[in-house]
């Protein structure tokens, strides 16, 4: 379940890296989630069945947080990018581009959640992956030797999946809505109706909760980690300075509250004091770009050409990515052509193989469908009798 | 009084980062210069272009959005927060249980998401290309880091830095383990601050096309907030590996002046140190092609692993 789970996480970002249709990268994203979902739950098992009541309760509150954290920013993620379709029509991230002037408000809160989804603090996100890091954290006192291989490597998984995420939501954030807009339809767009807009805010709203008093929702999830494992983790609510302490205050705290309050303090000071004492001068002027801008926007880096040194870097043994480039000869006209062959393996080892089982056996099966009467009848007959045998023989 | 005698050395060490943190930078530079027989700038010299910078007007690109304008101080308050928990001379500060240090390595990751986003901003292709090497860069630098707190922090027991400080500091002895994390996290280091052979800071974007790229359509107060949060970044590193696997003169805050005063002076001696290290490194090397960073950063990637493994085998290790 743990190796699953992490080898799920890396694999489910990195194809979501790869898309180029914002919705199913979405999608490919919660392949993701639930990876680290499921090594929460993994690592709670392992704990229970070696009765170890405090970190079993520790890794299942990691693992419910998540859960909790998931609906949040996954739903309002895929509002936003609802919002940027019927906008615009486009669901690909290769046609949008510069959003972020014509529709703010949508821009902002997909924004909050790519934060929340990367695990960056001071959001949810981060606090149930360093609630799933410091369960790994206990599991060395695991007496089972196949764990204790397998654990340190499902911890780097995880970091690796996390990091990755960040990526790509780099990637969806920075593609779709910054930079010029790379057709009419994205650079025509308007903002969403306040409705739709409330419903994102308070999903927002929400998320930016659960990062900074972690404690409530630790506190909320603990009647289920009791049902569930036995035990719950202590009440957080209660600490000083709404801290979270899942084992002992040596060994690892944390509090979302002070760091928001310690960031918005040092940036306001910062923007303070370079107003005071800094040049106020704006200048708007064309992009430097190095000194030959160009105004096209098609120069701009592109979804696939940002995902190609991760593609590189994971494609070539996890996709079997292969880059074929035609290069025309010299003085002809043909242009040059570059493409990339992508298989899903875990598609192709696992799914197809069933696929085209069930697909054989229906066109087998297909002949029963043109039987006379007189056939029909023998075979009900034949599968009463079948039955019947089945049943005397079974008991 | 307790509290603001705490809350004073607290704010001492915020101070204290900013301002050496470019001072480090200007030091290490002209270690650098003196090294290959050139006289160099003096070492207030980055204080000097930070200053210039800030009297000179902005020259913002036509579609910058607000984004843009507001990352500069998203990244150095992160950076700066993050290096204020760092324990540089002093451990058990006030704020430093607030975050530990997986925490401090997600602020820096939130301040390389906003970085690397403002870059795509303007739609120029300089800043896609920097934007996207960044997080390549960054997608295998993190998960390392990551496996270096586990090493640290099974060893001492816990993920806070001032208790992995003190517990070091009383004797831990000598441990494959943690010799495998010191190297891993001297390369993340070198990797997460873009000096030579990943990324080279003296040039400018024909070379390298990393961080420097990613800040060209910067100007004015905007890029002296960017660049004082990249010298934050190299001081905050260089302390970090000064308290983990130095914590030889590391005070505790409850202690009496005298303490604190030589927990100052060790800190200032061991960066002093670390720097001058880092400059020798980096003149005895030249920069490696982008495509083989992954490698680079794969290596510290497994022997973070390993050290780990090592721990989880056997407590002894």
């Amino acid at each position: 379940m743990l190796a699953l789970g992490g080898v799920t996480a890396v694999m489910g970002i990195l194809y979501a890296m790869l898309q180029t249709d914002l919705k199913r990268l979405l999608a490919y994203s919660t392949v993701e989630n639930i990876g680290v979902i499921f090594v929460g739950l993994g690592l709670a098992l392992a704990f229970k069945t070696n009765a170890m009541p405090a970190a079993a309760a520790l890794a299942m509150t990691a693992a419910l947080f998540h859960v909790f954290n998931h609906s949040l920013f996954k739903s309002l993620l895929f509002f936003a990018a609802g919002a940027v379709l019927t906008a615009t029509g486009i669901r690909n991230l290769g046609e949008l581009g510069g959003l972020i002037h014509r529709m703010p408000q949508t821009a902002f809160v997909f924004l909050a959640g790519a934060v929340a989804i990367s695990a960056l603090p001071p959001l949810n996100g981060f606090v149930s992956e360093w609630l799933t890091f410091q369960a790994i954290l206990l599991s060395p006192d695991l007496p089972q030797w196949a764990l204790k291989i397998l654990v340190p490597g499902v911890g780097g998984l995880l970091a690796l999946a996390a990091a990755l995420a960040a990526a790509c939501f780099v990637r969806a954030f920075g593609i779709g809505f910054l930079g010029r807009p790379r057709s009419t339809a994205a650079a025509g767009a308007n903002e969403t109706d306040s409705f739709s807009l409330a419903a994102m805010l308070i999903l927002t709203g929400l998320c930016v909760f659960a990062g900074i008093l972690p404690g409530a929702v630790i506190d909320a999830v603990a009647p289920a980690v009791q049902t569930l494992i036995g035990a719950h983790m202590p009440t957080q609510i209660a600490t000083p300075w709404l801290f979270i302490v899942p084992v002992a205050e040596s060994r690892s705290s944390y509090n979302g509250l002070l760091v928001f309050i310690f960031i918005a303090l040092s940036a306001s000071f910062a923007v303070y004091a370079i107003h005071r004492f800094a040049s106020r001068a704006i200048r708007r002027g064309p992009a430097w770009d190095g000194g030959f801008p160009n105004a096209s926007p098609a120069t701009q880096y592109t979804a696939g050409s940002f995902a190609q040194p991760i593609r590189r870097v994971f494609g070539a043994t996890l996709f079997l990515a292969r880059e074929h480039v035609e290069m025309p000869a010299p003085g002809s006209l043909a242009p040059a052509r570059f493409h990339v062959d992508l298989h899903d393996l875990v598609w192709e080892t696992f799914y197809a193989p069933i696929a085209t089982g069930v697909g054989f056996i229906a066109d087998r099966l297909n002949r029963f469908q043109f039987l006379s009467i007189r056939q029909y009848l023998s075979l009900v007959f034949a599968a009463l009798v079948a039955l019947l045998l089945v049943l005397a023989i079974w008991s | 009084m307790v509290l603001i005698r705490d809350l004073a050395i607290q704010g001492l060490q915020m101070v204290l980062v900013l301002l050496l943190a470019p001072l480090l930078t200007g030091f290490v530079r002209k270690v650098k210069a003196r090294l290959v027989r050139r006289q160099g700038p003096p070492v207030i010299q980055p204080w000097r272009d930070l200053v210039r910078l800030t009297r000179k007007e902005v020259v913002l690109a036509d579609n910058a959005s607000w984004l843009f304008r507001a990352t500069p101080y998203l990244i150095f308050a992160t950076t700066w927060v993050a290096a204020a928990l760092v324990p540089t001379f002093a451990t058990g500060l006030t704020f430093s249980w607030s975050a530990d240090l997986i925490a401090i390595i997600a602020l820096l990751g939130s301040a390389r998401f906003f970085l690397a986003l403002a870059g795509m901003d303007i739609g120029t292709s300089f800043g896609g290309i920097g934007s996207s090497r960044e997080v390549m860069i960054a997608s295998l630098a993190e998960p390392a880091m990551i496996m270096i707190v586990f090493t640290l922090a099974l060893v001492a027991g816990s993920t806070q830095l001032s208790t992995i400080a003190a517990v070091f500091d009383s004797g831990v002895g000598l441990r494959v383990s943690l010799g495998l994390a010191l190297i891993a996290l001297v390369m993340v280091a070198i990797a997460e601050n873009g000096r030579v052979p990943i990324d080279n800071p003296a040039t400018h974007l024909e070379l390298t096309m990393v961080h420097e790229t990613t800040v060209l359509e910067y100007s004015g107060r905007h890029l002296a907030l960017i660049e004082l949060a990249s010298t934050l970044n190299l001081l905050l590193y260089l302390s970090l590996i000064a308290c983990l696997f130095a914590p030889l003169s590391l005070a505790s805050a409850d202690t009496g002046d005298r303490a604190l005063l030589a927990g100052l002076a060790g800190w200032l001696i061991k960066l002093a140190g670390l720097g001058a290290l880092l400059a020798l490194f980096e003149t005895s090397i030249a920069k490696m092609r982008v495509f083989r960073v992954p490698i680079f950063l794969g290596a510290s990637l497994m022997l973070g692993l390993l050290g780990t493994l090592f721990l989880f085998v056997t407590k002894s290790f």
